[in-house]
């Protein structure tokens, strides 16, 4: 299952805004979705999924004509463009740059914990995810969150400081990672003083000094 | 070679996972490679390969951060402590023929035994970093474990990923450090040098 797991873009700022999928794609989806939470992805069969969904295989393999890898990319896809929403949605709401990233760090962690499927796969099938995070994945990984995620930070920044847009960007992706592998004794990213401490104690700091002199080296 | 049965056994392992990676390599190679009974080898690690595979995985990490801890042992200053570490580590990790062998034939059988040592390894940076923090001058408010514990995570991703920055350029790692990791944890004094 790792091949459609590879075509899937975790942050990808080219994608095309999600086309709305028929419902009886979306109905299928959706029962996948439950059993993947329930069973994992590799004991889910088509067959339960169709049953599940109350339709036929035929009209299962008319929707998803590649099977279960194209089954399980188009819920990936969606859910990944979901997932990216989001987080989007919650940098637009804040009013400056801490509120940003605390925000988008805090809906990000919450979606995931609350996400059953995700949850399901990265405590019993972690493999799945190994085209994201190895270790030159995971280099990509901050790359594309720099390119989504960057430009809508760019307003909390002063004109000439747009560039460190990107970089605040990847820096919440780093600290994502560090807190989804390696959990903190008292911290948790899905507790938003905990977040709000860490970001401001730890990340503003550095985009302060640069406000203050434009002229970094 | 080490001297020590055990050690000799784990750094026998760790060459043979580069030469035939982790799923072929057995408890014989192992034995061979170090110049031992296989009798010995089971009186060491007597739950067999599983055992001597996890166990070579952890001690090449714990390896790899005692030659980073000699590297940067004679730093003059905390941030130039920080700066020769995210190097050095960066270096190796690019060099490391094992890993980067394994890395590539067989990272579904590695991630899980790295992820698996990753909260030892962090504790053990934190508390290394906020040994160093404690005889530094720390802005108000900030606590030595603390800081300690964002500078190895931060420390870890780095090593991990570079992501836009240049590790291998000294500029670079000099601004990572400088302007960015440790503003928040220093006085800006300490960070000028």
């Amino acid at each position: 299952m790792t091949a459609p797991a590879a075509e899937l873009r975790l942050v990808d700022a080219d994608a095309p805004a999600p086309k709305p999928g028929s419902d009886v794609e979306d109905r299928i989806l959706d029962a996948a979705l439950v059993l993947v939470a329930r069973w994992g992805v590799a004991k889910t069969a088509l067959g339960d999924i169709a049953k599940a969904a109350g339709c036929s295989r035929a009209t299962l393999y008319r929707a998803f004509p590649g099977g279960k890898q194209h089954l399980f990319l188009a819920l990936g896809t969606r859910e990944l463009a979901t997932y990216r929403r989001g987080i989007l949605d919650a940098i637009d709401a804040a009013d400056e740059l801490g509120d940003a990233l605390t925000r988008a760090l805090v809906v990000a962690a919450r979606l995931l914990h609350d996400h059953d499927a995700a949850q399901f796969i990265l405590e019993h099938e972690p493999e799945l995810l190994l085209p994201f995070l190895g270790f030159h994945q995971v280099d990509l990984l901050y790359r594309e969150t720099a390119t989504a995620f960057g430009p809508r930070l760019e307003r909390f920044l002063p004109a000439e400081q747009a560039d460190r847009a990107a970089w605040a960007a990847e820096w919440a992706a780093r600290l994502f990672i560090t807190y989804l592998f390696n959990p903190h004794e008292r911290r948790d990213l899905a507790v938003i003083d905990d977040t709000r401490t860490m970001v401001h104690t730890f990340v503003l700091p550095a985009f302060a000094l640069a406000t203050a002199s434009p002229r970094t080296p | 070679m080490p001297d020590e049965p055990r050690d000799r056994i784990l750094a026998a392992t760790v060459v043979c996972l580069g030469r035939y990676g982790i799923a072929k390599t057995t408890v014989d190679d192992a034995a061979r490679e170090a110049g031992l009974a296989r009798a010995t080898v089971y009186r060491y690690f007597p739950d067999g390969k599983e055992q001597l595979i996890a166990e070579s995985i952890t001690w090449a990490v714990a390896q790899f951060f005692r030659e980073l801890a000699v590297a940067v042992a004679d730093a003059p200053d905390f941030p130039t402590l920080v700066e020769q570490a995210l190097t050095h580590a960066h270096r190796a990790v690019a060099e490391h023929v094992v890993l980067q062998k394994v890395l590539e034939t067989e990272p579904e059988r590695l991630l899980p035994q790295l992820t698996q040592s990753a909260p030892q390894v962090q504790a053990v940076l934190r508390d290394f970093l906020a040994a160093k923090l404690r005889d530094e001058d720390l802005l108000p408010g900030i606590d030595a474990l603390e800081a300690g514990d964002w500078l190895a995570r931060m420390g870890l991703s780095f090593i991990l990923a570079e992501g836009r920055w240049d590790l291998t350029d000294p500029e670079s790692v000099r601004r990572l450090v400088r302007t960015e990791l440790l503003v928040s944890i220093l006085q800006p004094a300490a960070l000028t040098g």
